[in-house]
């Protein structure tokens, strides 16, 4: 139950900070996807299960409140989160810039998976160079934020799983 | 083997979650705007709105703070160039000013040219200098013998009596002013009737002789041109009845034989701008 209620808070402020503050700080013009940082961390912190979970609560929360087309967001991070999840398994490296690594490679590439799953229903409305531009430009964002929102999230994960839960 | 099942079961998961999705993607597909999916999201979007307008009004400025940062070179072109505007737009602002008081002041004139009469023909002209030194009193328009004007041809303006033209270029003439000292115009007062002769006197009021002493002069009393010939003294070379100016003193104690008066002019020579030549012979006295 703390779990649940740490994730809804945690996806809620990052919405509310993704769609306040950061849709006006832009770097050239992108923004930073919380969402997929959000993913990436707890998919590294916690393992897929937990990743495949935030992703599609946080992905599905994010295309009910913008006006996208509902799901794919969700499939998106649902399997950008297992995947990561999978992926941190198998890496036994110690080290800091580990996760500043996987969340900039795992936006580039959800924000990528996403723009071809619109493309395939038809909803993309911008070109392809504009869409890498952007996953670029919101992978390096994101990449910097990583450094201050992982050790928060870390302590916030640890806090909640200090007792013993149900396992996802 | 426990750790088998446990992947087996995140696989189950990831494939229950993708599913969703799928179903999510293809239901809101298939009904667009007005499906439940979208009345769903429609309140989401009115239970998150009140918050996103709260942590907006605090972080708005600071979110402004950094973009602001990012902006500044073009912003600070922007302010360049709404600069430049505003001095463009003022430069025009006095332009058009200008132009109201130059239309005003035509206006004016035109009344006059009426109240002359339709036999006399007059032509308008811009004052572009004034006299050269301290002791001619003149201006110099930009008109000159291409409109036909000619030496010894009266000048007014709005106010009254100015001058006459002394000399003539191809577009531009000097006139004197009726302040110069070399300058003499018959008058005649308003009320009495009585005629005189007024000479400048450079910078103070204008002053007028030869008028007869037994005549009662009342101050502020209006004195025009005479409009005929004084013999030997001066030709009058002015149409009758043009303001010259007000009486403003009467110097009458040490003369027996004439009245002295002085006559503040009604024109102010400081301000000139615009003035009619009166081109017409006939008009003259």
């Amino acid at each position: 139950m703390r779990r649940v209620l740490l994730l809804s808070a945690v996806i809620l402020t990052a919405l509310i900070l993704q769609t306040t503050v950061f849709s006006e700080v832009n770097l050239l013009g992108a923004k930073p996807e919380l969402m997929y940082l959000l993913t990436i961390c707890f998919a590294v912190l916690e393992g897929p299960s937990s990743g495949a979970i935030t992703g599609f609560a946080g992905g599905m929360a994010q295309d009910f409140l913008l006006d996208a087309p509902k799901g794919i967001t969700a499939l998106t991070l649902t399997l950008l989160g297992y995947a990561i999840g999978m992926a941190r398994q198998y890496i036994v490296s110690p080290s800091p810039v580990l996760p500043v690594l996987l969340v900039a490679g795992g936006t580039f590439a959800g924000i990528v998976f996403y723009g071809i799953v619109s493309f395939l229903l038809g909803q993309l409305s911008v070109g392809w160079l504009y869409l890498f531009r952007v996953a670029l430009l919101s992978a390096v964002y994101n990449a910097i934020l990583t450094p201050l929102v992982f050790p928060l999230l870390r302590r916030a994960a640890e806090g909640s799983r200090s007792r013993r839960v149900a396992r996802w | 083997m426990a750790l088998r099942t446990r992947a087996r079961s995140t696989r189950l998961l990831v494939v229950a979650l993708v599913s969703i999705s799928l179903v999510t993607i293809t239901v809101d597909y298939r009904e667009g705007n007005d499906g439940p999916l979208a009345s769903l999201g429609d309140a989401a979007l009115a239970v998150i709105s009140p918050l996103q307008e709260v942590v907006s009004k605090v972080t708005h400025p600071i979110g402004n703070f950094f973009s602001t940062l990012v902006r500044l070179p073009s912003i600070r072109h922007e302010r360049d160039v709404l600069r430049e505007r505003v001095d463009a737009l003022e430069t025009q602002l006095a332009e058009g000013r200008a132009d109201q008081a130059r239309l005003a002041e035509l206006e004016a004139l035109f009344g006059l040219q009426e109240s002359l009469g339709n036999r006399i023909e007059t032509t308008a002209a811009q004052v572009i200098a004034n006299g050269v030194s301290n002791f001619e009193w003149t201006i110099t328009i930009d008109k000159g013998s291409s409109v036909g004007i000619s030496v010894g041809m009266p000048v007014v303006s709005s106010a009254g009596l100015v001058g006459h033209v002394v000399r003539v270029g191809t577009s531009s003439s000097v006139v004197q002013l009726i302040i110069d000292p070399d300058s003499s115009v018959a008058g005649r007062l308003d009320v009495s009737r009585q005629t005189g002769l007024l000479s400048g006197s450079g910078p103070s009021d204008l002053q007028m002789s030869l008028v007869d002493p037994t005549v009662d002069v009342a101050p502020d009393e209006h004195v025009v041109t005479a409009g005929y010939r004084i013999a030997g003294v001066a030709e009058s070379l002015y149409p009758p009845n043009i303001l010259i100016g007000t009486v403003s003193r009467v110097l009458d104690e040490d003369s027996a034989t004439e009245k002295l008066l002085t006559v503040r002019p009604a024109v102010d020579f400081s301000s000139l701008s615009l003035v009619l030549v009166v081109l017409s012979r006939d008009a003259r006295g």
